[in-house]
């Protein structure tokens, strides 16, 4: 055998193991169904609320929202990054305001964000929107500051005007931090969505887990817990890892 | 003929930023190049060697002094002269043949004669098969040819190399000495090589310029009357007068070290 299946083999074993254990709980246990539904419970609500077309929605509904927050984050996060990155006195200046506003969370910001845009699709879009915001404006900076004075110096020994400078070392060199700043504000912004669906209630997987406690429908919960996990580790997979991997991994900036 | 690179009662003074000292690195440094020239300048550690290079870049703004590259005044970088870097300063992000092109790519060069050019630094450094490397796929030795390279396509009237071999391996620098002499040879560059290794001062230079310790002026000037067409490490070393040279130069560094690490 292979590492690679062995890996997966032994990934699988810990999985069944987990499972049946868990089988064993929800049938032993001297508990009301609707605390531990065994495995199969889980299952059922999965194809059930597939069948009916409602996890489908909902999960296209959170999907749309993040790819939403993520497209505009590069989009306004990047260039302001880069900007402030440049200018070694406004960065001085920004980093403390950047940082504080990275550490007041997308859920801390719910509350009066309520208030300002009430309980619809705008204050989940803007809450999302600025969790993903700020990390990405945040490690785009470090990302500049970072790229070596060397690189720099060598551009402009060839005669290089600034704008070249700024499209042949200091994006690419900040790419690392770029990186950084996506798979922090996404992870960050996921968790902040799931909050705000709860809190709003329009569609998604956190309306969907909020509103099936209010029936006692556990196995919802853990389906709608469930697709959380995984949606983010297929995001990761198949979109973040194969963006590293065509430029930072490939440049050899980062470790593989 | 007028010098190629003139510098006149050169003076730098900065602030270490670490220590908040003042550092006076040049004081009352005077320096003629000529057109053509290969200069290679040897000084004890710390005296201000890679400042002066600094400065001649246009990187540095001098505290005092004139600096002239034919007739007129330095005021900032210029690809008019060509840097390499005593670090790897070729962007990880390019692979050799991007990274090599980099230079004409600034210039506007046209693509076919862009591709033309690259193609025969490639051969001439020696890099032929790696063309499409990032890098980190390359030994420290090959990196440091894509920097040649790099800065040799460009076509500088003058090259300005920073202990650009200090960080190969023996061997690896023993070829490359060998290659950068051949290169002189064949383009008849003014070339200034900084350096600590005497041995390599005393084989690559025309002339070799000797710097006292800190604040650094120039202690003495020593002509190296050895063709260049008999610059091969074997041919080099057999020659009489190269130990001689040698020995002569080393004594100079070694005044200015002042006894410990005095060994050659």
């Amino acid at each position: 055998m292979t590492p690679r299946v062995e890996t997966a083999a032994l990934g699988l074993g810990v999985l069944g193991a987990a499972l049946g254990a868990w089988s064993l709980a929800a049938a032993t246990l001297p508990l009301p169904d609707y605390y531990l539904p065994p495995p199969t419970a889980v299952l059922g609500a999965l194809t059930d609320l597939t069948a009916k077309g409602i996890l489908p929605t909902y999960v296209a509904r959170s999907l749309e929202r993040i790819l939403l927050a993520a497209v505009t984050g590069l989009l306004v996060g990047v260039p302001i990054g880069l900007v402030l990155g440049m200018s070694g006195r406004v960065s001085q200046f920004c980093y403390p305001l950047l940082n504080f506003f990275q550490s007041v969370s997308g859920i801390a910001w719910l509350p009066l964000m309520l208030v300002w845009f009430g309980f619809g699709e705008r204050t989940i879009l803007v809450a999302v929107n600025y969790t993903v915001l700020f990390p990405l404006i945040f490690n785009t900076l470090l990302g500049v500051r970072s790229v070596p004075r060397l690189y720099v110096n060598a551009l402009r020994t060839m005669g290089a005007p600034r704008w070249r400078i700024v499209t042949d070392v200091l994006v690419p060199g900040a790419l690392p931090g770029i990186a950084t700043g996506l798979r922090l504000g996404l992870a960050y912004g996921w968790r902040a969505l799931i909050a705000a669906e709860m809190l709003v209630g329009a569609q998604g997987l956190g309306y969907m887990i909020f509103n099936a406690q209010s029936f006692h429908q556990t196995a919802r919960i853990m389906l709608g817990m469930g697709m959380i996990g995984v949606l983010w580790v297929v995001l990761d997979y198949f979109l973040l890892r194969p963006l590293e991997d065509a430029t930072i991994a490939r440049w050899g900036l980062v470790q593989r | 003929m007028p010098p190629k690179i003139a510098l006149r009662g050169l003076r730098h003074e900065y602030v270490n930023p670490f220590t908040r000292e003042r550092v006076l690195a040049l004081d009352g440094l005077d320096l003629e190049v000529g057109a053509g020239e290969f200069l290679t300048v040897v000084g004890p550690s710390g005296c201000g060697k890679s400042t002066l290079l600094g400065i001649l870049a246009g990187l540095i703004p001098p505290t005092r002094g004139a600096v002239l590259v034919d007739g007129r005044a330095v005021t900032g970088p210029g690809r008019d002269r060509g840097v390499v870097f005593q670090e790897f300063a070729i962007l990880p992000w390019r692979t050799v043949e991007r990274n090599i092109a980099h230079g004409l790519e600034i210039q506007g060069v046209p693509r076919a004669e862009r591709a033309a050019t690259v193609r025969r630094f490639v051969e001439l450094v020696g890099l032929t098969g790696f063309e499409r490397k990032y890098p980190h796929e390359l030994s420290g030795g090959m990196r440091q040819r894509v920097a040649v390279a790099r800065t040799l396509a460009a076509n500088p009237e003058v090259m300005l190399m920073d202990e650009p071999f200090a960080s190969v391996d023996a061997q690896t620098r023993i070829t490359l000495q060998e290659e950068l002499n051949a290169i002189a040879q064949a383009t008849g560059k003014t070339i200034l090589f900084v350096t600590h290794n005497v041995e390599e001062a005393v084989f690559l230079g025309d002339r070799c310029c000797v710097l006292s310790r800190r604040p650094g002026r120039v202690k003495a000037l020593v002509r190296v009357d050895i063709p260049r067409a008999r610059r091969t490490w074997t041919l080099f070393t057999s020659d009489p007068s190269f130990g001689a040279t040698k020995d002569h130069v080393l004594r100079l560094v070694r005044e200015e070290v002042g006894g410990e690490e005095s060994r050659p």
